[in-house]
């Protein structure tokens, strides 16, 4: 086996019979499976719903569950390699045929690959860390009409609420701004906005 | 807040002893300034300066901190609000003086009551930093561009007394937060505009 893209790592051993056994699927068969993989790879967190699906496409082509989990856990090192090295869908293809798959499947997989891309990168960068991520902001604004010190104030206040993500909790922070700070954060905020539009 | 009490009236008075006008000013100043908590030490450091016993001088700091805050509080700007205050018998040059301390303050005293009054912590500063981000664990190469924002943030001054606890926090914005933030912002913006134009 040559060099491969989607990983430097020595593979497991059953990948060649995995690879084998898949190319024994029919066209049909194999384009089903590859449909219930991406949907799974696009939302990551149905997995029992992925589970489900996998369970249903084993009974209907009278396949055991067991060898075709196997399988599936084979086929889903290329996608996850392409992903975190940003692989063309040339590089896919070529990965597969090297593993052994046949030309016709590992086409059409990395057909599936480049429609479904934009959305699983977008998914990995936003999978990347965040520091204290800003979730969420509450704002009101009013006027204070007196205080203990003054009968009559008529000054306009701005409260803030922040929602942080610190680790896995969320945390609530409160802040109040004066009518001048709220231009001037608004200012810099802008300023933020062109920033990151000119390195996007 | 009650207006001038007999018993402030004739603490007043012994102002009359101080040194000098300037004395009188710092006095003033000092009796606004100051929480009702630290009205005694200020009488007893005012004490020597005035000449006047203990007892005395704590009647007349409390009198001058009534006068003050009662003066603040009421928002009165004019001199003849002020002059009010006082009886017709009261030393006429006594009442001037402290009419002219009180108006030559009261913008500054205004302010400062503002700023000491109750709040949510308080923005004292903000700082950010755009940041690329090219590679993590879950793609090895990439360029997303996203912003660090820190706020200084001062805890309720009323609560720290002389030492205001100043927290930063440092968040992460990614651009769509960025944007949802500006929205936000800019609604207030506009309704702000729409209050002002009333």
């Amino acid at each position: 086996m040559g060099l491969l893209n989607f990983t430097r790592e020595p593979l497991p051993e059953a990948v060649s019979a995995d690879m084998h056994n898949l190319n024994q699927l029919s066209a049909q068969q194999f384009s089903a499976l590859t449909e219930v993989l991406f949907r799974f790879l696009t939302e990551p967190k149905e997995v029992e719903r992925f589970l489900t699906q996998l369970s249903d496409f084993a009974t209907m082509n009278k396949i055991s569950l067991g060898p075709l989990k196997n399988i599936v856990k084979s086929i889903l090192l290329v996608p996850n390699g392409a992903l975190k090295r940003n692989l063309s869908s040339e590089q896919v293809r070529a990965d597969f045929i090297a593993l052994g798959l046949s030309e016709e499947k590992a086409s059409y997989f990395a057909e599936q690959w480049k429609v479904n891309s934009p959305t699983l990168t977008r998914l990995a960068v936003g999978q990347t860390l965040m520091i204290n991520q800003l979730i969420d902001m509450e704002w009101k604004f009013g006027v204070t009409a007196g205080s203990s010190e003054l009968e009559k104030v008529g000054s306009i206040f701005l409260q803030l609420k922040l929602v942080i993500k610190k680790g896995s909790q969320l945390e609530n922070v409160y802040v109040e701004l004066t009518l001048p700070q709220f231009y001037s954060f608004l200012h810099e905020m802008e300023r933020v906005k062109t920033s990151l539009e000119s390195f996007s | 807040m009650a207006a001038l009490r007999d018993g402030d009236l004739v603490a007043l008075q012994l102002l009359l002893k101080a040194p000098s006008k300037d004395a009188v000013r710092q006095l003033c100043q000092e009796c606004f300034s100051s929480p009702p908590a630290a009205l005694g030490p200020l009488a007893q450091r005012a004490c020597p300066g005035l000449a006047v016993s203990a007892e005395e001088a704590e009647q007349l700091v409390s009198a001058l901190h009534n006068l003050t805050r009662h003066v603040v509080f009421r928002g009165l700007t004019r001199a003849e609000d002020i002059l009010c205050l006082f009886p017709e018998n009261f030393h006429q040059n006594l009442k001037n003086l402290l009419t002219k301390i009180i108006l030559e303050n009261i913008s500054a005293w205004r302010n400062e009551a503002q700023a000491s009054q109750i709040s949510l912590p308080r923005l004292v500063d903000m700082d950010w930093r755009v940041d690329i981000k090219t590679s993590s664990d879950s793609i090895v190469r990439m360029a997303v561009p996203t912003c660090l924002l820190q706020l200084k943030i001062q805890e309720d001054a009323a609560l720290c007394g002389n030492n205001p606890v100043v927290s930063a926090l440092t968040m992460e914005l990614s651009k769509e937060t960025l944007d949802t933030m500006l929205e936000g912002l800019g609604r207030i913006r506009d309704q702000l505009s729409a209050v002002a134009n009333k």
